[in-house]
């Protein structure tokens, strides 16, 4: 099942890229350890530039941690537009390579560069270029990863970092993989890690001799991924413009709350900024899902699919109200979340599917 | 058994009558009229089984008697006299003789007993009410009743009667009226629901009318009674939905405008509309009302601007063109509130001027979402 022609996938990473963009426009913070995030007592670290890292301050910790890991960490207030408008200059650079760029988020791109429009037969060079060109323009540093498929490519991009980058050559890759630590494994979270240390599997190696039914067995459906990613096979296409499938924002309390009144307050806020996410990218959902973290970590999700499309705050609201009263809540809760899926943006090649139905509605007798 | 009664007279009240009789019946002696004479007294009936009406004439006779004449041919005769005495006498042979100042026609008849007799009401509630009030209640609500076989409730006009007023209701699910009069109450509560044939005719008869109506029912009939004429129908079987529920509470957004205005540019935009749906959008920021429509399939497109005043946040709602024609073309104020919540929830529309004392209108239409 190996593809006909031996593909050449890049993938570019920025360095801290919020922190190096807050860096970057903000030159009093250069060489200090900063946090992009809220301070506040339930805040969540989005990014950390190096020198935080150096003292333990990771992304998606909390903020009271990493103030404990480094006291001197100063907090930045994220600024996406910001972050938008930098990333979109690098996947202009990205498109003087190659039409086949497939955007992981604003800091993350996959590159298919088998046929580039340099005519450039090496991809170790044109990631050289490309970071180059990223460093000019925007004063910034990538990573980059190069190899034949984008799960390899992806897992080498953090060999080099910050600043570097590593080819894994299709005859390194047997040899690559064998050696790579599980938990390295994109795709192996905290939990599966866990499970497979349980299992013996360490590196690459180990889950190379475990038998397709043994995987099978003991990580159902994603057996047959991990069978074959560690044996380089990953035929996933790069795909141009990822095709959004939904379209969420959650806040996680100060305090854990159990008055419905008080979650109707924040569901509001939600879906205020559900709306303005919604008209920025000029969608519309049918789908409403209503998350609810407990003060115990346990996750519920309600949803409701709804016959028209819905874009304003009003309904989503309207909708997430309904979710909410569905039942009651079984503890305090400390996070809510509202996602609109079922977007009208799918099913783009069914033409007709995509002509405005308009829905005319009922009384609810 | 013989008669003398005014041409035109006679015509007035069986055209009125003939509106009960349907075009295709099953049953053959529906297409007659029942004529019963008691003396001076012509009792003339029509009915369709569902609905029986029936008129007392006053003739010149000393006889009695009970046949079913041929209403079609009978009225297509009358319709061609000029005023004039016509004498109806019925022969031996089963045909009944008319003589005008022209000739002599005669009518084959059948014999009165075939034709099916009027439900009587036991022990019916009542109530009065003046001819021209039931008239308007009913014309301010039929429209807005439904045409769906499976939900034939709807397909009436709920008429709920209690000790402090009088209400009417109709709805298809997308549109409703209701209709009440705090000046006129009935002695207990009732409810039941009106089929619209009926309801038809009596608006044409009652429409105008001083003279008052007794309303008399029970759990399966009802029957009006004025002046000579007498209305006996089924009422539909079934419970009305819970109509107070879907009627928004809390509705923040209020429209006020000029009613002929707003009704001019519907009409106008909705020519653009979309043929299926009939979609009209308001745009409402500030004081100004948005009225647009757009045809995508044929790139038809067109937007008016209108003054009016208004309370709330800026909203965008579609409705159907239609139904907001009817309902505005049905109120006759001349200013209009709209008052709305969300754009998937049902707006209100009463009249600000206009009303008598003790009457009420409140509509409501519920929206076309739109898809974008």
């Amino acid at each position: 099942m190996e593809p006909a022609k031996q593909r050449k996938i890049i993938h570019v990473d920025m360095d801290a890229f919020y922190a190096s963009v807050e860096q970057l426009d903000n030159p009093g913070l250069k060489g200090k350890p900063i946090a992009v995030g809220g301070s506040s007592q339930r805040g969540v670290v989005a990014a950390a530039s190096y020198e935080a890292r150096k003292f333990g301050v990771k992304s998606a910790m909390s903020s009271v941690i990493a103030k404990r890991n480094c006291p001197e960490l100063i907090f930045v207030k994220p600024r996406f537009d910001r972050y938008r408008e930098i990333s979109n200059r690098i996947r202009n650079i990205f498109f003087e390579y190659t039409d086949l760029v497939e955007p992981l988020s604003l800091d993350e791109a996959y590159l298919d560069v088998t046929e580039n429009k340099k005519g450039n037969p090496s991809a170790s060079l044109i990631a050289k270029e490309i970071r180059q060109k990223i460093l000019d323009k925007t004063g910034l540093t990538a990573s980059a990863g190069i190899s034949i498929n984008k799960f390899i490519a992806k897992v080498a991009s953090d060999y080099n970092k910050p600043n570097g980058q590593k080819t894994v050559n299709p005859e390194e890759v047997p040899e690559f993989l064998e050696a790579l630590e599980i938990r390295k494994f994109y795709g192996v979270g905290k939990v599966t890690a866990e499970k497979m240390y349980r299992l013996g599997i360490f590196t690459g190696k180990n889950l190379k001799e475990k038998s397709r039914e043994f995987l099978d067995e003991h990580f159902g459906k994603s057996g047959e991924y991990y069978y074959q990613v560690v044996r380089g096979i990953h035929l996933s296409e790069v795909k141009p413009s990822r095709i959004r499938k939904s379209l969420g924002a959650e806040r996680t309390f100060e305090e854990n709350i159990s008055s419905e009144v008080f979650m109707l307050e924040r569901l509001e806020n939600i879906s205020e900024e559900i709306e303005r996410r919604l008209t920025k990218s000029k969608v519309a959902g049918k789908t409403v899902t209503l998350k609810i973290k407990y003060s115990d970590f346990t996750l519920q999700t309600r949803s409701k699919t709804l016959d028209y499309y819905i874009s304003s705050k009003g309904l989503i609201l309207e909708t997430a109200k309904k979710l909410l009263y569905q039942e009651k809540m079984k503890n305090s809760v400390r996070l809510l979340g509202i996602s609109l899926s079922n977007l009208n943006t799918e099913k783009p090649d069914e033409k007709e599917e995509k002509k405005e139905i308009a829905v005319q509605l009922k009384f609810d007798f | 058994m013989k008669f003398i009664v005014s041409s035109t007279y006679l015509l007035k009240q069986l055209q009125i009558l003939g509106g009960v009789i349907n075009n295709n019946n099953t049953l053959p002696i529906l297409d007659n009229f029942l004529f019963e004479l008691n003396n001076d007294e012509l009792t003339v009936s029509a009915s369709d089984l569902e609905t029986t009406m029936s008129a007392k004439l006053q003739v010149e006779s000393d006889s009695e008697g009970k046949i079913a004449v041929p209403a079609r041919l009978l009225l297509d005769t009358l319709k061609t006299f000029p005023e004039q005495p016509l004498t109806f006498v019925v022969e031996d042979n089963n045909t009944i003789e008319l003589s005008s100042n022209h000739g002599k026609y005669a009518l084959a008849y059948a014999g009165g007993e075939e034709f099916p007799k009027a439900v009587s009401l036991e022990e019916p509630s009542s109530t009065k009410i003046q001819g021209d009030v039931l008239a308007t209640a009913i014309s301010k609500t039929i429209f807005a009743s439904g045409n769906d076989d499976l939900r034939p409730v709807m397909s009436g006009v709920f008429f709920q009667f209690t000790p402090q007023n009088l209400t009417f209701v109709a709805t298809d699910a997308h549109k409703l009226v209701k209709y009440s009069r705090d000046d006129i109450s009935a002695s207990e509560n009732a409810e039941f629901i009106m089929p619209k044939k009926p309801l038809n005719l009596l608006k044409g008869i009652l429409s105008g009318s001083d003279s008052e109506v007794l309303i008399e029912y029970n759990e399966s009939n009802a029957r009006f009674t004025f002046e000579d004429t007498t209305l006996v129908c089924r009422l539909i079987d079934g419970k009305y939905p819970n109509y107070e529920a879907v009627i928004p509470k809390e509705n923040p957004n209020k429209l006020v405008i000029d009613r002929g205005q707003f009704l001019s540019s519907v009409k106008r935009v909705s020519i653009f509309s979309n043929k299926t749906t009939h979609q009209v959008r308001l745009k409402i920021a500030g004081a100004e009302l948005n009225i647009s429509a757009e045809d995508v399939d044929y790139s038809n497109k067109a937007e008016e601007r209108l003054t009016c005043s208004y309370q709330g946040d800026d909203m965008q709602i579609g409705f159907n063109s239609r139904f907001l024609t009817e309902m505005l073309t049905n109120l006759n104020a001349n200013e209009v509130q709209l008052e709305m919540s969300l754009p998937n929830r049902a707006g209100i529309l009463t009249p600000v001027d206009g009303l008598d004392e003790g009457e009420k209108v409140t509509m409501l239409v519920m929206p076309v979402m739109l898809n974008n």
